[in-house]
């Protein structure tokens, strides 16, 4: 019986091993961080997460006099849109929705947000439209745009606020 | 023996089910040497040259389409490629395909903005009430029918406007609320001409017409459209923006107009009613630190003459503090208004104030939203120009149910006393809302 529960214990201590070296394999794909990518000659590099929620609200509409800011966001069901409606956000979507109409309908802006349907446009309208600026998976930024630091972090930073 | 090995069965059941748990993808990798390329680097390598193949094979489509559109002019009916099959592309519902610009393939090498490119919005509301009050009549109505109208003429000029049906006893009122062009220096300095919602307070400038942007059925009675206690609306040239201020996030509007003509409550469309200019000047802030605060106040200056001969100066002061979030929301706005008459140097201060707090609920898919108000208003008896305007205390209880993303339905219990020693009046009131 002793030779058993000195098994089960072995077993026991093993599972436990096993379970902590693949909790963070699992838990990898959800951590990803997303990028705050924009064309390359946007004359910003680092942004403070309350800069780039102004600058997502339409409250701040151009990098420079000559510049203007244009918007770009993953369509619904796009990890990207979750994170931006989360943390940038911080509204569901419906609330999204209304935030611009409300925002166009006050005179406030002009537009929407430009919606893409994968990171592979976002990116190819990043490089092509001066001023435009996305949310990107990191994995999937391609060279020709360039990535912003926000709150002075890197995607894969510690401490990075987009993940 | 046996239970050695039942353990070790439930070993890698165990094993096997956390396995199972992770994506696909991390199932299958080995750890690459060091140099070597991962497993995991060369599947994402695999799949972009997947979409890079599927974007050349659109191109392709698209430059038939186009060879062959040569040959036939396409109609205007003609919709644009849809994207390549194998690019993930969620199908836009009708609820994605509001407020926002869809971004194909197709346009991407075509992205130069197109001017002028006009967007219309539509907003309506209809309406049920009853009261308690002798002589009123409970029943239907149609709301205002409001059209708004946005078109960027230039990378840095762009107009708006918006236009109101409501309904009278034998006609539709048709009436033009706002019509805006402005010139977009930078975030700074942004000027416009034209017609606006004075940038009195918070309600006045952010709200406008339609009934489903605001969460309960009425505006508060010192902002109603057709009241005097303020000038809703503004005819001249403002200019607004942002005030370098770091994370204080202030911002500005200053305008000069016409302010009020001879019917206090409309603006001077068609031309002032005296040769004073009216301003206006208005600051807010918006701290960073929380998000959904703002806080602002302003000043208007006008002369009134409501009859050839009778002149009136007006100041009106203003302060609003609104958390304009819905868990909860909060909307608190203050005004006095100062009249002094210019013959007698006699003078009447009016104040108002309206408190409203709301709170989407959680449950039940964040539909409902309960909301509470109280709005006073108190006019000396003898002001001679706010003839229109009645004493108030009253009080709104009411839930707004979002039907969809684009219509709400609305009821609301008032009790409310109008004048001096009034007896209190209760009131029921529906309304559904909707954008279009």
């Amino acid at each position: 019986m002793t030779a058993h529960w000195k098994f089960a214990s072995r077993v026991f201590a093993l599972s436990c091993l096993c379970l902590a070296l693949l909790s963070p394999l699992a838990a990898q794909r959800h951590d990803v961080d997303i990028a705050v990518v924009v064309h390359p000659d946007t004359p910003v590099s680092n942004l403070s997460l309350s800069d780039v929620r102004k600058v997502f609200l339409g409250d701040r509409q151009y990098w420079s006099t000559n510049v203007p800011v244009v918007l770009l966001i993953r369509a619904p069901v796009a990890r990207e849109r979750d994170v931006v409606l989360k943390i940038i956000y911080q509204m569901s979507e419906s609330q999204f929705k209304q935030y611009w109409i409300a925002k166009i309908f006050r005179a406030e802006a002009a537009t929407a947000p430009k919606v893409v349907y994968s990171n592979d446009i976002a990116n190819q309208l990043i490089t092509a439209i001066p001023g435009a600026i996305a949310f990107v998976d990191s994995k999937d930024v391609r060279p020709g745009t360039k990535v912003l630091r926000v709150d002075g972090r890197l995607p894969g930073e510690p401490g990075y606020p987009l993940r | 023996m046996g239970s050695r090995w039942l353990l070790l069965l439930l070993f890698t059941l165990t094993t096997s089910a956390l396995l199972a748990q992770s994506p696909p993808q991390s199932q299958s990798p080995p750890p690459a040497a060091p140099g070597e390329p991962s497993v995991q680097s060369l599947l994402d390598r695999i799949q972009q040259l997947e979409n890079r193949i599927n974007q050349l094979e659109e191109r392709d489509r698209q430059r038939e389409a186009a060879q062959a559109s040569i040959a036939a002019p396409p109609s205007p009916a003609e919709t644009p490629a849809a994207p390549a099959a194998a690019i993930p592309a969620p199908t836009p519902g009708p609820a994605a395909m509001h407020g926002e610009d869809h971004v194909s393939m197709g346009e991407i090498r075509d992205t130069e903005r197109r001017f002028p490119s006009l967007q219309i919005r539509g907003f309506g509301d209809v309406d049920f009430s009853a009261t308690d009050q002798k002589g009123s009549i409970s029943g239907f109505n149609l709301g205002q029918l409001v059209l708004h109208l946005a078109s960027p003429l230039s990378e840095k000029v762009s107009y708006f406007g918006e236009v109101s049906f409501t309904a009278q006893p034998n006609a539709y009122d048709l009436s033009v609320e706002r019509t805006i062009i402005r010139y977009d220096y930078n975030d700074y300095f942004k000027l416009s001409f034209g017609k606006y919602h004075t940038p009195i307070g918070y309600w006045n400038a952010t709200f406008h017409h339609g009934a489903w942007l605001q969460t309960t059925i009425a505006r508060p009675e010192m902002v109603q459209f057709g009241g005097t206690f303020i000038p809703v609306h503004f005819v001249g040239l403002q200019a607004e923006g942002n005030i370098p201020s770091g994370g204080l996030g202030l911002g500005y509007n200053v305008g000069v107009g016409n302010g009020r003509s001879s019917f206090l409550s409309k603006a001077g469309d068609s031309g002032d009613s005296n040769d004073n200019r009216a301003w206006v000047a208005n600051v807010y802030a918006r701290p960073s630190r929380f998000y959904g605060l703002q806080v602002g106040a302003s000043v208007y200056r006008d002369k009134l003459t409501p009859q050839p001969g009778q002149n009136f100066g007006e100041w009106i002061t203003a302060a609003d503090l609104v958390w304009a979030k819905e868990k909860p929301e909060f909307l608190a706005e203050y005004a006095n208004v100062h009249h002094r008459d210019e013959a007698t140097a006699n003078t009447w201060d009016s104040q108002a104030f309206y408190v409203q707090l709301a709170y989407r609920l959680p449950w039940w898919q964040s539909k409902w939203k309960p909301y509470y108000r109280f709005e006073y208003i108190h006019k000396p008896e003898d002001d001679p120009t706010l003839l229109n305007v009645l004493d108030l205390s009253g009080s709104t209880l009411g839930v707004r149910y979002d039907i969809t993303n684009y219509a709400a339905f609305k009821g609301e219990y008032r009790n409310t006393r109008h004048g001096v020693d009034q007896p209190r009046v209760n009131g029921a009131f529906f309304q559904t809302s909707f954008t279009f």
